[in-house]
């Protein structure tokens, strides 16, 4: 069952269209990543989910609940971590004063609050803190609380806003390792705003790429990467000296680009499925002997500077 | 359960609003200037006359709706200062999107804002009148003057009827603008020019308008002001309430 459906989903303000007819489908348990520049459309989508927005057209099921008819129901089952989380807490109150707050906002019953907050700080390793006022934690430290804030009430869908942003590597690193954990013990469906590729390729297990308000890529990571990297950039690599096997991909009229790195031929084929055994005779002919005929693995960031400048215009 | 999540957002603003410095700095002082202002303006001219002349019953007629007036502008004042930070300060601090994320109804948000100005007036109000009551009583009757009871009926119906009014209207103006304005100030400047309306029962009796007749008249006026402000602002603050406006940026 997908826990975040949009169909259609657009946001314009006035002459920007922020958000352009995007489909998204997000199933139950994932860990799924929006990536995009700035400016993509990212953070106003996420604001559609949770119903601070209303759509200019379409319209999104989240957790089972229709964002334009029941954004009551919606935001009872979603969790919110805004862009810049850490600055989104009340500075003046305790860690455990803010957490009071939302949960009794949230409707937890009064006699559940105490065990809810302590087994989130926990959680999150905040216990000790709670009766520091939020304004005097570090970044990282309020950045969690925020996170503690978002799951308070149990969702099943938490939107999180840039999560790690503003973080160090080690504090990113907590953050999203307490995501992963999240989303295994208390089984929620994670939708993660991100420009970060390297963050989005370790934790989210479904990515779609947004680019002015557009979705141009969207699957399960692996397939993504796997699927964009076939037939395009193949190593090769040859005994003895490879600047024969260097002109020889020259002269091919169908190689869009050879170059060598480290004593191996890295060439980008054009339709590889024709093409790949055609260089081999090619080199063979030539007398160059090869040892090893590899398709490069494309990383995310290979594939998403490959989007998104595609989608430029 | 709707009143109680309301109360819980007035109790918290409340709170929150007591540990911003100024707020609580200048709650504590209007709160004293209140009954204070009440207070010197009535003893101050009184003993300017002999108790025993005819003058004094007629300076009394001047004073007393003049005190009532002052202490209502004064315990109205700080509902657009709780008000603007409940509201814009939200905006400001950027505490707002996870506030309107919980569910919450735009009626049960409203309200909560609304009560976290109109309690702590209301209770300005009442104690300001108490304290400048008793003073004011004890002052006259061991000067033996002729005892004064302050508030007189039209100065209690304005303190605990029109003041209130008056909360009301700022804190819808308040509420209508918030989603246009982006700094505490300018929704405060804004949205506290409905104080001006307590300004007429101040300075009608200066101009000699002093008898009974015509102070209950433009108390009535005053009120019949204030509630259609409300009113008007109230309705339009309900009906364009708008999520889409307060979070976006301005
Ligand atoms: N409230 C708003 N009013 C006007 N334009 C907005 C508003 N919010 C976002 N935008 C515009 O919409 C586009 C997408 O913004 P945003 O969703 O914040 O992108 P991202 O989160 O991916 O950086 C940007 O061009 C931004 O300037
Ligand atoms: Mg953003």
């Amino acid at each position: 069952m997908d826990r975040v459906k949009t169909e259609g989903l657009t946001k314009i303000f006035g002459d920007i269209i922020a958000v352009n007819k995007i489909d998204l489908a997000v199933p139950e348990g994932s860990v799924f990543g929006l990536l995009g520049p700035n400016g993509a459309g990212k953070s106003t989508t996420v604001r559609l989910l949770c119903t601070l927005l209303r759509p200019t057209e379409g319209t999104a099921i989240v957790s089972g609940h229709d964002i334009r008819d029941e954004p009551l129901a919606v935001r009872q089952t979603t969790g919110l971590l805004p862009e810049e989380g850490s600055h989104t807490l009340y500075p003046r109150m305790s860690a455990y004063r803010n957490l009071e707050y939302f949960a009794k906002l949230y409707g937890i019953p009064d006699k559940d609050i105490p065990g809810r907050i302590e087994e989130l700080l926990r959680f999150m390793g905040l216990w000790e803190r709670r009766d520091d006022p939020a304004g005097e934690l570090s970044t990282g430290n309020r950045q969690r609380l925020a996170l503690c804030r978002a799951i308070l009430h149990s969702p099943t869908v938490a939107l999180l806003d840039e999560p790690t942003a503003s973080l160090d590597p080690i504090a990113a690193k907590r953050v999203r390792e307490l995501i992963l954990s999240l989303a295994r013990e208390y089984g929620i469906t994670f939708f993660i705003n991100s420009h970060n590729l390297a963050e989005v390729q370790r934790i989210c297990d479904r990515v779609a790429i947004i680019d002015h308000g557009k979705i141009l890529l969207a699957g399960e990571t692996e397939e993504i990467r796997s699927q964009l990297g076939t037939g395009r950039v193949f190593r090769v690599r040859v005994v003895g000296d490879p600047s024969a096997a260097l002109s020889v991909a020259e002269s091919a009229e169908f190689v869009e680009e050879a170059r060598l790195d480290d004593n191996t031929l890295v060439v980008k084929v054009r339709d590889p499925e024709a093409n790949n055994s055609r260089l081999m005779m090619m080199l063979i002919e030539r007398g160059v002997r090869i040892l090893e005929f590899a398709q490069e693995e494309m990383s995310l960031e290979d594939v998403y500077l490959a989007v998104v400048d595609g989608g430029e215009d | 359960m709707s009143r109680n999540k309301s109360l819980v957002i007035a109790i918290t603003d409340l709170r929150m609003a007591m540990k911003a410095r100024y707020v609580r700095y200048s709650l504590i002082g209007v709160a004293a200037l209140g009954p204070v202002v009440a207070i010197v303006t009535i003893i101050g001219l009184l003993m300017t006359v002999p108790a025993t002349s005819s003058e004094f019953g007629q300076m009394l007629s001047l004073v007393m709706p003049m005190g009532s007036a002052m202490l209502s502008l004064m315990a109205v004042i700080p509902a657009g200062l709780i008000s603007a930070n409940a509201l814009v300060g939200e905006r400001e601090q950027n505490t707002l999107e996870p506030l309107l994320a919980t569910p919450l109804t735009d009626r049960e948000l409203i309200l909560g804002k609304a009560l976290s100005s109109i309690i702590p007036c209301v209770l300005l109000l009442i104690s300001g009148t108490a304290v400048s009551s008793v003073v004011i009583y004890l002052f006259t009757v061991f000067n033996g003057l002729p005892p004064v009871l302050f508030p007189d009926l039209p100065g209690l119906f304005l303190i605990l009827v029109v003041g209130p009014t008056v909360v009301v209207a700022i804190v819808a103006m308040m509420i209508l603008i918030s989603g246009r304005v982006s700094r505490v100030y300018e929704a405060y400047q804004t949205g506290t020019a409905a104080v001006a309306v307590l300004l007429v029962p101040i300075v009608a009796p200066s101009i000699g308008l002093t008898d009974p007749r015509s102070v209950w008249l433009f108390d009535l006026i005053t009120f019949a002001v204030a509630l259609v402000l409300a009113a008007v602002a109230w309705y339009f603050a309900v009906r364009f309430f708008n999520r889409d406006a307060m979070v976006s940026r301005v």
